[in-house]
């Protein structure tokens, strides 16, 4: 009796524990498995090589690891695993690694881990001068240890990598001098021999919304173009431009819209940013601001200064969610998610005069599961839809193709 | 000798079993379905409920704020919903919530993968930004309060709640 009593009270203790195990269980994880392989991947960021190969890097079981594919994505190579070690890395919902591929075939990587138990972020980066067989040892993008996230990557055409990130290291110099931080400083760096070394950070923005994504690309040969979520005066966090002078000296921000999204909040949800070959810049982004809620589209022809009055994108009801752009060969084409209560969709409309018109939104893939963010990926003659889901794996769809 | 030593650790199993019992409730798992049990469960009284995440700044500053307003205010039913995306934390989620004095409130954490669907069933409009505050009052009536909440808000409000009571 006072044994079974003891049980008792032992079963009872232990409890708590078997109930988070529970917790722990595939249905309410993000993966649809635990190992490093792409069909368990949260995240897959795709980029096409110069000869049309597909590169994809992606998050699974606590690696990041990089496959191709000669055929469009319907097989792949053997991966290649860029971590040594299971890291904790950043699985914010606007996180991903980043990648891009050189006209010589190299390919550069960045993406962010969680360095401390309080979330402070590092942007970790490396390389392959092999065609992808091999990285090198993965190094910090900077040696300053406070938090770093949000990074992203573009390639210039001379091969001059350029990277750009989030980071809050001027909160330290403002809490010594007994002064209030917001956000997060827009910092940058780039690489003359394809990711190998980075130039020491600079900083080009201070005081931006320190999580959500950047959308960054280059305006024209040796001008990289970044949109943000800026803090304008009173807290008001609505999408920013700024068009560098060059690599090494940022230009002045304009504002893309008066959204008026007062928040102190982390929205989690950033813009994307392309610029057509004649200069057109075109932009989306989410807002819940006083003036405008939702996903909203606009185009600049004058290089980022002024924008066009901003298009609502996507069924109200539906929650449209995680907006692209990008101009391609054949058109300019936008994706985002919709849910019905049910299932993801993806939708998408494109533009083949330069986003002064657009195509009724369609649906081009979808989902009964959770699902990375949609992207858009050019080869230079098609335009994709690439997407990540946990209950079909990952799918790269031809946008042209669809009817 | 072997009893009394049987006797010994038969009683550091109670004492910490009954620390155990005594402690904060675990964290709960919200999944489909628990936004209209948490409504159900409180129906009738003036309620809070606090989204938020580990890894989000604003929180980690409103978070001991919420806690001390749940000490002050024993009126009101407070609920917190960790809503960062999985794999959500559980041990990082309960020492932030120990830390701002909200073991003892009832505590929920995101524990299904696809939050399109938990997030759809509290707020069709609602896109996952954090951190966010639903003031349910008696009549049912909901306010959500969009990013940090304002402690001079939420103490007008529980104040108009707990007067018609």
């Amino acid at each position: 009796m006072v044994r079974i009593g003891l049980l008792g009270i032992v079963a009872l203790a232990l409890l708590p524990g078997a109930a988070l195990a529970q917790m722990h269980g595939q249905h309410g994880s993000e993966a649809a498995c635990e190992e490093p392989a792409l069909r368990c991947a949260t995240k897959v960021t795709p980029a096409f090589g110069p000869d049309g190969t597909l590169w994809l890097v992606w998050m699974a079981g606590g690696q990041v690891s990089v496959a191709s594919s000669q055929d469009a994505g319907r097989s792949f190579s053997a991966p290649v695993q860029v971590t040594t070690k299971r890291l904790n890395l950043d699985w914010g919902p606007d996180a991903r690694p980043k990648i891009v591929v050189d006209r010589k075939g190299g390919i550069a990587l960045a993406f962010s881990i969680f360095r401390d138990e309080a979330f402070n972020g590092q942007v970790l980066y490396t390389r392959s001068a092999d065609g992808g067989k091999s990285f090198a040892e993965l190094k910090p993008i900077t040696a300053n240890n406070e938090s770093q996230r949000f990074e992203a990557l573009a390639l210039d055409q001379d091969g001059t990598v350029f990277a750009a990130w989030l980071d809050k290291r001027n909160r330290v110099p403002a809490k010594e001098a007994g002064q209030k931080y917001e956000g997060a400083g827009l910092f940058f760096a780039s690489s003359r021999d394809g990711g190998a070394t980075y130039t020491e950070a600079a900083l080009a923005r201070d005081n931006t919304c320190e999580c959500c994504r950047l959308g960054l690309t280059f305006a024209a040969p040796g001008r990289p173009a970044v949109i943000f979520r800026n803090i304008f005066d009173g807290g008001v966090r609505d999408q920013a431009v700024m068009t560098f002078t060059d690599v090494s000296n940022p230009g002045e921000i304009h504002r893309v819209s008066n959204d008026d999204w007062q928040i102190n909040a982390c929205p989690h949800h950033g813009p994307s940013l392309t610029i057509a070959p004649n200069g057109t810049y075109h932009v989306v982004w989410y807002t819940n601001g006083k003036a405008r809620k939702g996903l909203f589209y606009a185009h600049s022809r004058d290089e980022g200064r002024t924008f066009s009055a901003p298009m609502a994108l996507g069924q109200p009801g539906r929650n449209p969610t995680r907006p692209y752009v990008l101009a391609g060969a054949t058109g300019t084409v936008m994706a985002w998610k919709e849910f019905d209560g049910e299932k993801t969709s993806v939708q998408m409309t494109i533009s083949r005069d330069d986003g002064e018109t657009w195509s009724p939104p369609k649906t081009i893939s979808s989902t009964t599961d959770t699902s990375d963010h949609p992207l858009l990926i050019s080869s230079g003659r098609q335009t994709y839809l690439s997407w990540m889901t946990k209950a079909d794996g990952y799918r790269l769809t031809a946008i042209e193709d669809q009817p | 000798m072997r009893r009394r030593f049987a006797g010994i650790v038969g009683l550091g199993i109670l004492i910490a079993s009954m620390t155990m019992l005594g402690a904060a409730p675990a964290l709960k798992p919200f999944e489909r379905g628990t936004w209209q049990s948490v409504l159900k469960g409180h129906a009738g009284r003036p309620t809070l409920v606090h989204f938020w995440g580990v890894t989000c700044g604003p929180c980690k500053v409103e978070l001991p704020l919420l806690g001390q307003f749940a000490k002050d205010h024993p009126g009101i039913d407070v609920v917190t919903i960790s809503a960062d995306l999985v794999p959500n934390l559980p041990a990082a989620t309960q020492s932030m919530l120990d830390k701002a004095g909200l073991s003892s409130t009832e505590n929920f954490i995101f524990s299904d993968g696809f939050v399109e669907r938990l997030r759809f069933e509290i707020d069709p409009a609602w896109q996952g930004d954090i951190p966010r505050t639903i003031l349910i009052s008696r009549d049912g009536t909901i306010t959500t309060i969009e990013g940090s909440a304002e402690m001079a808000d939420l103490e007008k409000w529980s104040g108009q709640q707990l007067a018609t009571h």
